[in-house]
């Protein structure tokens, strides 16, 4: 694939600014988890995008590519670990609407 | 010279009949408090104060007499000195001269002090506050000497300040009353302006001479005349010196306060307000009369206001109906002539009108203090009347006081305002505008004196016989009274005019302190009259004296109706002099009404719109923005994430911007 | 040939993140993100990280995407939602979070184009020769071992975590639990 590296960065900001906009936008908690993954992806392309910058004939980086797979990694624990978090909180208040969560402020 | 260490009794003693007196008092109100009836440890007050000022007059006694066993030449015993200021160049002895001038003060205080004292264990009998008021009268006693003591301005302006102190807790004595608290601030405040002036004075001198000692800045002025601009300010030294003794000494402008002061207990307008407060002014020019003879255009200037202080002054006493109030005009106005005769370089004539001044004056005043306590503290003239029959010992002895006050020939006051009205004359040129007014005030001063003699103690008795029963006061104050008319009515012998084959005791004895003055004012040659001139200025002294008593005298000797049939012919004029020339309300208008203003201003304006307004704004702002901020923390998740959000993305541009890696 | 693939896989994940972040129903939004993720999978592959999109999809695909399928039926989430999700709660909300999120997205590119690089026209060019998973495996238990085994306990305190957090409380902490929370509402 001969696609300029620019492409892929523009599509992985594309895909992080929507990542972000539903983070900000969406109330339901479960969207929001999965908007934090969406801009994770973002920037795991933004990784493989990196490793193919430094990478030239004879001369492969691969080191974008390992901070991709590691990525994945923390991504998946953290996915868990709030979708648990989700469940403690719905079992809590009955719901899972980010508007009814604010007992952080007075 | 050995150290005559003994000197520092003399302010020593009464200090510390002070903190005695004020020991019994607060032991009196403590036995007060737990119910005990009388005067209680008090009652010692009295006879420990008096001794206090008994002994200090006895020792200035023994100073005097150590003072005559020197050659006259080294007239000066001093005490032994240590520094209290050490500023390089400059320093300050804390240190006690005692010189014939000073020998002559502390006879006076003490003496005449001791006299006072005595009279109020009588006059102040029954007041609660009796141990306050010794406590204070010893202080004021011991500041005076200090005063009068001192080596240095600096020791000087302690003492001067200190009475300035006792000054105004004695006059407000009283203050539950009221007015006499309002009568001991005015006199504070124009000690102040006087003051102040003394201060800047006292730079000055340290400028020009770098030391305060008194001596040495005496020593000083001869070198430093020949520089123009050095005498420039000497002469402004000098001037503002004597803004401070106008202040002390009740001259114009800044007399006012004497007459409120009349709202103390009568001993203290004899002591401080007559014989000696009111003349530590005329000290401080004597003293220093080397600096003062280095500028003869302001001695003259002097002469004017002193001529004008006594004129406004004895004009005043003419119209006034409380009895104190006459003589604390007459104490102005002859203060005016203590200075007039300074102003014609005349300062043993000047120390002579002092020292016959206290005793009529503080006579006077105890007399009147006698009147005012036998008609149970009855003050209206008005209201008096045929006492002579009532007081007897007290009428003698006010008769003695008057006809020295009034310069009745052969009689003290007689010779030292004649001494006064002479240098004068002697002095030529503008010197007789200034003699002229005080040959008239003189007039004046005869005719009030012997009006208040009329009214009070003559005619018929315009109170009510029922309600009111004028008594005779007891020895205790009335044996001084006595012995003031002795040494009112013979203390001429003090200072014999020198047609008569006498010595001049006072220019004699006062020769070693005025004669650098002398030299560099006369250079050694005193103007003379001449034999002719001079006996023709006694007799016209005299006879003026004898003519205005006795138009005064008969004026009222039969009652008031004088003073109503003065009012109807002129009445703007008689209330005028009633008011003084209307100084105090000029005063009101130009100074305190604006100054009220300012302070409204900078109080209401500044301080509380502007400042405070700041201040307060301030805290309102911060207040107004931490409840919009407060918004922010409504602890929504969404927000916050958008807050944070927000927050990231600058940071994210900061980082790309700054090029970091 | 490759590039055309590129791009409408790059269109494919676009709609796709959209339809997530848009859609009504959780199961949607589910379904779309899985839709994403098989779309990046492929532009992995195409850049010639084959391990990657094979991790992509088992972990991401499989693994995150069925855990998120799972908490939304167990906790019967999955009814579409009536009122408009997106409804801002102040109306400065909306083109706050549009604006920052665009901002953020290009920071990325910005941030990154600055760099050195390969010139396009050889990018990539290395990747497709390798082998790249033995080059992975060489990285990941020679240089990077130590992120390697900390990711290993990070999974370990993970499932930890999940099991306790998860875990229904006895009803007797349960209703001490739920009376202090009474009582600090009362107060």
């Amino acid at each position: 694939m001969t696609v300029p590296n620019e492409h892929l960065l523009i599509l992985a900001g594309i895909l992080f600014s929507i990542g972000v906009g539903g983070f900000f936008l969406r109330r339901n908690l479960i969207v929001v988890l999965m908007s934090i993954e969406l801009m994770l992806n973002a920037a795991n392309l933004t990784f493989i995008a990196g490793s193919r910058a430094h990478s030239s004939s004879g001369e492969p980086n691969l080191e974008g590519g390992l901070f991709a797979i590691f990525v994945i990694l923390v991504a998946a624990v953290e996915a868990a670990v709030g979708l648990a978090l989700v469940i403690a909180l719905y079992r809590r208040k009955q719901t899972v609407s980010v508007a009814d969560l604010d007992e952080l402020g007075d | 010279m050995e150290p005559s260490n003994w000197l520092w009794w003399i302010p020593a003693l009464p200090l510390v009949g002070a903190l005695l007196c004020g020991w019994l008092h607060l032991a009196t109100l403590k036995a007060r408090a737990r119910g005990a009836e009388g005067a209680g440890p008090a009652r010692w007050a009295w006879p420990a104060a008096c001794a206090t000022v008994g002994l200090a007059f006895a020792i200035s006694v023994a100073a005097l007499f150590a003072l005559q066993g020197l050659a006259v030449e080294e007239r000066v015993l001093e005490s032994g000195a240590w520094a209290w200021i050490e500023g390089g160049d400059f320093t300050v002895d804390v240190s006690l001269v005692v010189d014939p001038l000073s020998s002559v003060m502390l006879l006076v205080v003490t003496g005449v002090g001791f006299l006072i004292h005595l009279y109020a264990g009588g006059y102040m009998k029954g007041d609660p506050g009796y141990g306050k008021f010794f406590a204070y009268l010893n202080l004021f006693v011991a500041m005076m000497l200090v005063l009068v003591l001192s080596s240095n301005l600096l020791g000087l302006f302690i003492g001067w300040e200190g009475v300035g102190l006792c000054s105004y807790l004695l006059i407000g004595f009283w203050y539950e009353k009221g007015w006499p608290a309002e009568a001991g601030q005015k006199a504070f405040v124009a000690n102040r302006v006087g003051d102040a002036c003394f201060v800047i004075g006292s730079f000055l001198l340290v400028r020009l001479f770098g030391t305060l000692d008194l001596s040495d800045i005496g020593a000083g002025v001869e070198g430093l005349l020949a520089d123009s601009s050095s005498s420039f300010q000497l002469m402004l030294a000098a001037l503002l010196l004597f803004g401070g003794a106008c202040g002390k000494s009740a001259q114009f402008p800044l007399f006012v306060w004497l007459p409120d002061a009349m709202a103390g207990p009568t001993p203290v307008s004899a002591l401080i307000h007559a014989a000696t407060m009111v003349t530590s002014g005329v000290y401080l020019v004597v003293r220093l009369n080397p600096l003062f003879a280095a500028s003869p255009g302001l001695l003259f200037f002097i002469g004017v206001v002193a001529a004008a202080t006594a004129f406004i002054a004895g004009t005043s006493a003419l119209a006034q109906r409380d009895l104190k109030a006459v003589l604390a005009y007459s104490t102005v106005s002859q203060l005016g002539y203590m200075f007039l005769g300074l102003a014609a370089g005349a300062w043993a004539s000047a120390i002579f009108h002092l020292v016959t001044h206290a005793f009529f004056k503080a006579l006077l005043f105890l007399g009147a203090g006698s009147v005012i306590h036998g008609m149970h503290e009855e003050q209206d003239m008005h209201k008096m009347g045929g006492l002579r029959r009532h007081m007897p010992r007290t009428y003698v002895t006010f008769l003695a006081g008057a006809a020295a006050l009034s310069g009745l020939p052969v009689l003290s006051g007689f010779f030292s305002k004649d001494e006064i009205l002479a240098m004068n004359f002697a002095q030529g040129g503008m010197y007789y505008g200034l003699w002229a007014v005080g040959v008239v005030t003189a007039a004046i001063t005869a005719f009030y004196t012997w009006r208040m003699v009329g009214l009070v103690f003559f005619g018929d008795e315009r109170f009510d016989g029922s309600k009111v029963h004028p008594h005779e006061s007891p020895t205790i104050m009335t044996a001084p009274l006595a012995i003031l008319a002795v040494l009112a009515i013979i203390g001429g012998v003090l200072g014999l005019p020198p047609v008569l084959p006498f010595t001049h005791i006072f220019e004699h004895w006062l020769a070693p302190v005025t004669a650098p003055g002398d030299a560099i004012l006369f250079h050694g040659h005193r103007p003379h009259l001449s034999h002719g001139t001079e006996w023709a200025l006694l007799a016209l002294g005299a006879a003026i004296a004898l003519y205005f008593a006795h138009r005064g005298f008969h004026a009222y000797r039969h009652g008031k109706r004088h003073d109503e049939v003065l009012a109807a012919k002129s009445p703007a004029i008689y209330s005028k002099l009633q008011d003084a020339w209307a100084i105090d309300t000029t005063y009101t208008f130009w100074l305190l009404q604006p100054l009220k203003l300012v302070s409204f201003v900078v109080a209401v304006i500044v301080d509380q719109l502007a400042i405070d307004g700041l201040v307060n704004g301030a805290a309102s702002v911060a207040r107004a923005a931490g409840r919009r901020l407060r918004v922010l923390t409504d602890g929504g998740v969404a927000s916050y994430g958008l807050w944070m959000g927000a927050g990231v993305t600058l940071l994210a541009w900061i980082w790309i911007a700054g090029g970091t890696a | 040939m490759a590039n055309l693939l590129f791009y409408l896989m790059a269109v494919g994940a676009v709609v796709a993140s959209l339809g997530v972040v848009v859609s009504r129903s959780p199961i949607a939004s589910i379904l779309s993100l899985l839709a994403s993720f098989f779309c990046l999978a492929t532009i992995y592959l195409l850049a010639g990280m084959e391990f990657v999109a094979a991790a992509q999809i088992l972990v991401y695909g499989g693994a995150v995407m069925v855990l998120f399928l799972f908490v939304v039926m167990l906790l019967n989430l999955g009814a579409p939602e009536s009122a408009p999700d997106a409804a801002p709660r102040r109306r400065w909300a909306m083109p706050a979070a549009l604006a920052t999120s665009a901002a953020l997205g290009l920071s990325i590119f910005v941030g990154v184009l600055g760099q050195d690089g390969v010139q396009a026209a050889d990018a990539g060019a290395g990747l497709q020769e390798v082998d790249t998973l033995a080059g992975l495996a060489e990285l990941l238990f020679g240089r990077y071992l130590l992120p390697f085994e900390a990711g290993s306990v990070l999974l370990l305190a993970a499932a930890v975590a999940v099991i306790v957090l998860a875990k229904r409380q006895r009803a007797a902490a349960a209703g001490r639990l739920h009376q202090g929370e009474s009582e600090r509402e009362a107060a």
